[in-house]
């Protein structure tokens, strides 16, 4: 018997057909009750560990040596991601039992990854999933930070893990809730702080960079998530009222925990260096008749100040609208010059 | 004087009455209207553009009689004589006309041009040791120029406008920033690239008092043709009455309100960091990444020979730099408020 050419073409023409016809029957159920059919669900999970691996073959990991990492994550993990995967202070919602695919629980999950796989996962989201990608792209600073943190959950206790979230503060009576003061407490912040200080910045500069993060200005996964649903007035009050908070400062050692070499940060703040084409930080910032937009950087954590100056210079930190000024003054910077800068800063005595 | 004559470009703030009417009875001169003006090595006001003016009319003469004889030759030959010449007859004529006369001619013009050089290009003679030193260093977009005494300190600095006394060599040093410039004067002698790691040198005589252009005669990026310079020729004592002036901070022409003893121009130029690239001697202002606006004013032109020296030129460059030139590396500031704008512009233009 032959196969004649024309009934070949015949088919591949009419099997789409056919198919869209079914779908268009509406006899397709999809409805998450009764779960994927046991290929289907075998294919869709082997097809997202295959991805997973082959995105993360060449991902270098960075040292996870920051142990504030961990804070900056641990909000933004109660905040975006306990509700579906629960936490070590909580089982996950019995609603998210009726998703498909049903939130794993990660504790038991996470040691199957390793970090350049989970950083993907984070940082992509997952398709037919319910997994969101990081709500900003250009962050991976703050993804592995997640990472960091995911690692160490497995072996976190409800206690530890209220405390770097900042949660045990605000719990007495009821649910613990987050707000800006869970990770922007001045008390929880020291020199190797990821998470900036907000107490005695100026006002003008606060409520600009709330508004950036929630028009998308400003990229954050962390941030973004957290200003969502704020109001102009509610961001005018929350910027005056930490405004007014005073500033605690970090001591000379303290304020230095990457070894930056405070003399020559001071040198480059004070004059620049012009054949770099380099301008000077203090022309603009802590000038006492100076826009007020531009932020007070002095007592600032020396981690956050080398990160934000990082971003600059490679042109992913957005911000109010003088934010590409800063982009031009830190495209020259060499990682020394960020250290050197972030060391000097870091240990200044506000004089705004 | 009419500003445009610099800019090479037509611009809505130019005055018709003023610009347009004598630029259009000039071009009905038709070709003659490229002669004269402030940018033509045919209206010599140097001495090495004299030379080379001489050269060319000599060439032009010289070829336009060659032209004719060759012409009437060959009409002599086609047209007049009926009869073949005989073949010892032609020989000669081979020989005299397209032998010895080349020889003759093109070694008169050798040596003509060799017995020039040490006009042109004086260092034959020496380095140039004693003569008034001027240094230029070309970037992109601008030209920083820098006036040294015997001992090699800097005098004044200005940027994008040249001063020299008439009748006396002057060595311009020519330095560049980034990639390969060119620095040209056509009315006053020839070109010399400034390339960056190197100082070249090259002397120039101005021989005649008035206002040149001069411009970047190799392509250094997008703005390349937006990279120029307004030439003063003075007569020498001028010209150290200008060198010796120390322009202060306060604009000559009260045209912008002063409060609290400082322009509120200048207020705002140091409140929002334009002093951070951009110096104005007498003033907190001490950048050194743009150009120095000391007495700016008192300049022709705006950008680099781009605009006429208008505040409202000046102002629409401070807010949109990019669009009037670019790959310009001044970051815009179209988010200031449009009175702050016009106010830094009024300041800047009243400085003298």
């Amino acid at each position: 018997m032959y196969i004649r050419w024309k009934y070949l073409i015949a088919a591949v023409i009419v099997a789409p057909v056919l198919a869209l016809l079914v779908a268009w029957s509406g006899l397709i159920n999809i409805g998450a009750r009764s779960g994927h059919w046991a290929v289907t669900d075998w294919f869709l999970h082997w097809s997202m560990q295959s991805s997973v691996r082959t995105a993360s073959v060449s991902t270098e990991v960075p040292p996870f040596d920051n142990p504030e990492m961990l804070k900056l994550a641990a909000g933004h993990y109660e905040a975006g991601c306990a509700m579906c995967h629960g936490s070590p202070a909580r089982e996950r919602s019995s609603v998210v039992f009726g998703m498909l695919p049903v939130p794993p629980d990660l504790k038991p999950r996470i040691p199957t990854w390793t970090d350049a796989e989970l950083f993907h996962i984070v940082d992509k989201g997952v398709r037919f999933t319910g997994m969101p990608a990081w709500a900003a792209e250009h962050r991976p600073d703050e993804v592995w930070s997640m990472v960091a943190f995911l690692r160490r959950m497995p072996n976190m206790d409800a206690a530890e893990y209220q405390r770097l979230a900042g949660l045990a503060a605000s719990s007495e009576g009821g649910t613990a809730q987050l707000g800006c003061q869970s990770c922007h407490d001045e008390d929880r912040l020291n020199g190797r702080s990821l998470i900036p200080s907000l107490a005695g910045q100026s006002p003008d500069y606060l409520r600009k960079s709330l508004m950036a993060y929630l028009k998308g200005e400003r990229a954050s996964g962390v941030m973004q998530t957290a200003v969502n649903g704020l109001n102009a007035d509610q961001v005018a009050a929350l910027s005056a009222h930490y405004a007014e908070m005073p500033r605690n400062t970090l001591s000379a050692e303290e304020a230095n925990p990457n070894g930056g070499n405070v003399e020559d940060g001071e040198k480059l703040a004070r004059l620049g260096r012009p054949e770099d084409r380099i301008p000077a930080c203090l022309s603009c910032h802590e000038k006492a008749d100076g826009n007020p937009v531009y932020p007070t950087l002095s007592g600032q954590s020396a981690p956050y100040l080398a990160r934000q100056l990082r971003l600059f210079r490679e042109g992913h930190r957005g911000g109010t609208a003088f934010h590409h000024l800063m982009a031009r003054a830190a495209n020259d910077l060499t990682d020394k010059d960020v250290e050197d800068l972030a060391a000097y800063f870091a240990a200044r005595a506000n004089s705004r | 004087m009419c500003d445009d004559r610099l800019t090479g470009r037509s611009r809505p703030t130019r005055s018709p009455v003023n610009c347009r009417l004598p630029l259009a009875v000039l071009l009905s001169g038709l070709g003659l209207s490229s002669c004269t003006g402030v940018q033509s090595a045919l209206d010599p006001a140097g001495s090495e553009a004299e030379a080379v003016a001489t050269l060319f009319w000599a060439m032009v003469a010289g070829g336009g009689v060659i032209w004719l004889i060759v012409v009437g030759a060959v009409i002599y030959a086609s047209r007049l004589k009926k009869k073949p010449m005989s073949e010892s007859g032609a020989s000669r004529v081979i020989f005299f006309g397209g032998v010895a006369f080349p020889v003759v001619v093109l070694a008169f013009l050798l040596a003509y041009a060799v017995w020039l050089m040490p006009a042109m290009r004086p260092w034959f003679g020496g380095e140039g040791e004693g003569l008034r030193r001027i240094e230029v260093t070309a970037e992109q977009y601008w030209w920083r120029v820098r006036y040294l005494d015997s001992t090699g300190a800097v005098v004044r600095e200005t940027a994008n406008e040249v001063h020299m006394p008439v009748g006396e060599r002057v060595l311009f040093l020519l330095k560049a920033k980034d990639v390969i410039h060119s620095f040209w004067i056509p009315s006053i002698g020839g070109k010399m690239d400034a390339i960056p790691g190197r100082t070249n040198a090259l002397q120039l005589e101005a021989t005649r008092p008035g206002t040149y252009r001069g411009v970047c005669a190799e392509f250094c990026g997008t703005a390349h043709a937006l990279m120029a310079f307004s030439v003063q020729a003075l007569e020498p004592e001028a010209f150290e009455d200008w060198l010796a002036a120390r322009p202060g901070e306060v604009p000559v022409a009260s045209v912008e309100p002063v409060a609290s003893g400082q322009p509120r121009g200048l207020n705002l130029f140091l409140r929002h960091g334009c002093g951070s690239c951009h110096a104005i001697s007498g003033t907190p202002a001490d950048g050194a990444l743009g150009p120095d606006l000391t007495a700016f004013g008192s300049r022709p032109t705006v950008a680099a020979g781009t605009l006429p020296n208008t505040p409202e030129n000046l102002a629409r460059f401070i807010q949109y730099p990019d669009a009037i030139k670019p790959g310009v590396r001044m970051p815009g500031f179209a988010m200031l408020p449009a009175a702050d704008v016009s106010a830094i512009a009024l300041y800047l233009k009243g400085l003298e």
